[in-house]
């Protein structure tokens, strides 16, 4: 089984591959991250203890259906999706949407949203 | 608009060309996508003389002039982004034989335009012609060009449209010495666009389609055969790793959009490049370039010597590109950048003051069209080449399509801002006070270079994305995998 994690490239980014490594560790499970940053995650902050894959955004493809799509993708393994949560704005929201909102109401499986320590 | 990726570095076997029959086939190819580039500098810049004749003819106003002027200006906006969609989709060569016949249509309608109305949709259709070449045809000559020349290929861009300009405040002379006389000289003056249109849409027919759009689609076979044309047999062959690694990056660029703004320094790089195409045109270049027959009209001469006068902003214009395009390869950005404003806001300055002291007449006119030329130098020689190469420097992979595209639009956002204001300003203000307003505009302008705007020359696009990075969040620098 799986532990999924959405790597933002911000505070709760960190927080969310921390708390999804250590579930993945409990449960002694592999680590499917979607990195939503736009560079390649850092090779120190890749776990090595646990069973790891990373996929890479597509071209032309929104954030939030690129984790959506990729829970879909691995449906079977999929036991755990974990996300990064912060105060935003109401314009902020508005603005941009809320990726955490979108993630929460569309994944398929438990959500577990943390918040930078 | 994939056309900035891979500019700035040099990919392997990339050793000088063998002379033969390709390399004659490459110059049909450059010198045939070029009328699209002279077709928007033309465009642009026969309003410039065809203005004082059309304003008397059409009864315009103020306000209406300023709206025939920009107009154009808000069709490129339309066509630019549409123009980056439409060649990513159907090809870049499809996408400039349409530009051409909408160049050759728009430039019809706008000769034979009864009216203000129709006059200001027309250049609206002639605009998105505009703005559709400004992305596609710098896309497909990198695209076509080997990559030791590829980067030269965003700054001679430059050099087509001010040559472009150049040649319609020429003809525009010419044409009112001919048959100053007529009411319906200024129709004249804009049907001559008909014919590079006509030249553009003939040679595109003969002309192959970029092998990296091919690549892109993988019609690998298909971008072969068309890069033996413009390469050695040798070379094409070992090219076409680079075409299809090229390829990928374009769609990788792709990648990054709106949603990415929520990470603050994205954001704050976002807003950067942003800021440096509003600066490109806040200085008023523009305001020159589509009214300087009238503002030298303004300052004492008659129309026909304001006409062959306004030919000096032309000629200035390229020549000034010529030394951009030299200095860009010598000198730092940031520096080359406020040196230039220096020279713009100082010389709006002193036509400000110029214009408040001399009395009308011909001495006067002389120092404001000095002053003009000396806007122009510093503006084309440094502002407007480094603009665009930061432009085109300063996103990462990911992100440059989105931050290219929306800093394009800003750039003609601000570009029609400026061109429908002028005439409003200068009758309501006076045409003193107007430029002071741009002193004032360029003086911010600098303050946000010098505060804000990084160096990009001399750097990879991964150690300028680390220190971007690291300047603009609050977190410690990534360390390098």
């Amino acid at each position: 089984m799986t532990v999924a994690v959405a790597v933002t490239d911000s505070a709760e980014g960190i927080a969310a591959l921390a708390s999804a490594h250590a579930e993945a560790r409990l449960r002694g499970s592999g680590l499917l991250i979607a990195n939503l940053r736009l560079h390649p995650l850092d090779d120190a902050e890749i776990p090595r203890d646990v069973e790891t894959r990373i996929v890479e955004r597509e071209p032309g493809a929104e954030v939030g259906d690129h984790v959506l799509r990729l829970l879909d993708d691995h449906r079977d393994e999929v036991e755990l999706l974990v996300i990064g949560m912060k105060r935003r704005s109401p314009v902020g929201k508005l603005i941009l949407g809320s990726l955490t909102q979108e993630l929460l109401l569309g994944a398929d499986v438990p959500v577990l949203a943390v918040k930078t320590p | 608009m994939a056309q900035m990726t891979s500019e700035t570095h040099d990919p392997p076997g990339a050793e000088a060309d063998a002379p033969g029959p390709h390399r004659r086939r490459l110059r049909m190819v450059t010198v045939i996508a070029t009328f699209g580039g002279l077709l928007f500098g033309y465009d642009t810049g026969v309003i410039n003389g065809a203005l004082p004749y059309m304003a008397e003819d059409l009864g315009l106003t103020a306000f209406t002039e300023g709206l025939v002027t920009s107009s154009l200006l808000l069709g490129a906006a339309l066509g630019a982004m549409l123009g980056g969609r439409l060649s990513d989709r159907r090809g870049r060569r499809k996408n400039i034989l349409m530009l051409a016949v909408l160049f050759f249509v728009g430039a019809l309608a706008c000769t034979f335009a009864p009216n203000t109305a129709i006059m200001v949709v027309a250049r609206f259709v002639l605009g998105i012609a505009v703005g559709g070449a400004s992305v596609t045809v710098p896309t497909y000559l990198a695209e076509v060009s080997p990559a030791e020349r590829r980067g030269r290929i965003v700054t001679q861009n430059e050099l087509m449209i001010v040559s472009g300009q150049l040649l319609a405040f020429t003809f525009n002379a010419g044409i009112a010495a001919v048959a100053g006389d007529a009411a319906d000289v200024w129709r004249w003056m804009l049907v001559v666009a008909t014919l590079p249109a006509v030249a553009l849409w003939l040679g595109m027919l003969v002309m192959p389609e970029s092998p990296r759009w091919l690549a892109s689609k993988d019609r690998f076979a298909d971008a072969l055969t068309v890069l033996k044309q413009v390469r050695t047999a040798q070379r094409a062959e070992t090219e076409m790793g680079e075409v299809k690694q090229l390829a990928m990056e374009d769609k990788q660029s792709q990648t990054g959009g709106w949603s990415d703004l929520a990470t603050p320094w994205i954001r704050k790089l976002v807003l950067i490049g942003v800021g440096i195409a509003v600066i490109q045109q806040i200085t008023g270049v523009n305001s020159i370039m589509y009214y300087g027959t009238q503002i030298l009209t303004d300052a004492g001469f008659d129309t026909n010597s304001a006409l062959a006068a306004n030919i000096a902003n032309g000629v200035i214009s390229v020549l000034a590109t010529f030394v951009g395009i030299y200095l860009l390869g010598k000198v730092n950005r940031r520096p080359m950048l406020l040196i230039g404003q220096l020279g713009t806001t100082s010389a709006l300055l002193l036509i400000g003051v110029f214009s408040l002291v001399l009395p009308e007449g011909e001495p006067r006119a002389y120092v404001i069209l000095s002053l003009t030329v000396t806007f122009l130098a510093f503006q084309q020689g440094s502002i407007s080449p480094v603009t665009w190469l930061m432009l085109s420097e300063i996103f990462p992979l990911k992100l440059r399509g989105f931050g290219f595209g929306l800093a394009g639009l800003t750039l003609w956002l601000t570009n029609f801002l400026v061109g429908l204001t002028f005439p409003i300003m200068v009758a309501a203000l006076s045409i003193s006070t107007t430029f002071f307003v741009f002193v004032g505009l360029g003086v911010l302008a600098i303050a946000f270079v010098a505060k804000f705007v990084p160096e990009t020359r001399g750097r990879s696009l991964e150690v300028l994305e680390q220190e971007l990075h690291a300047r603009f969040s609050n977190r410690p620098e990534r360390t390098m995998a």
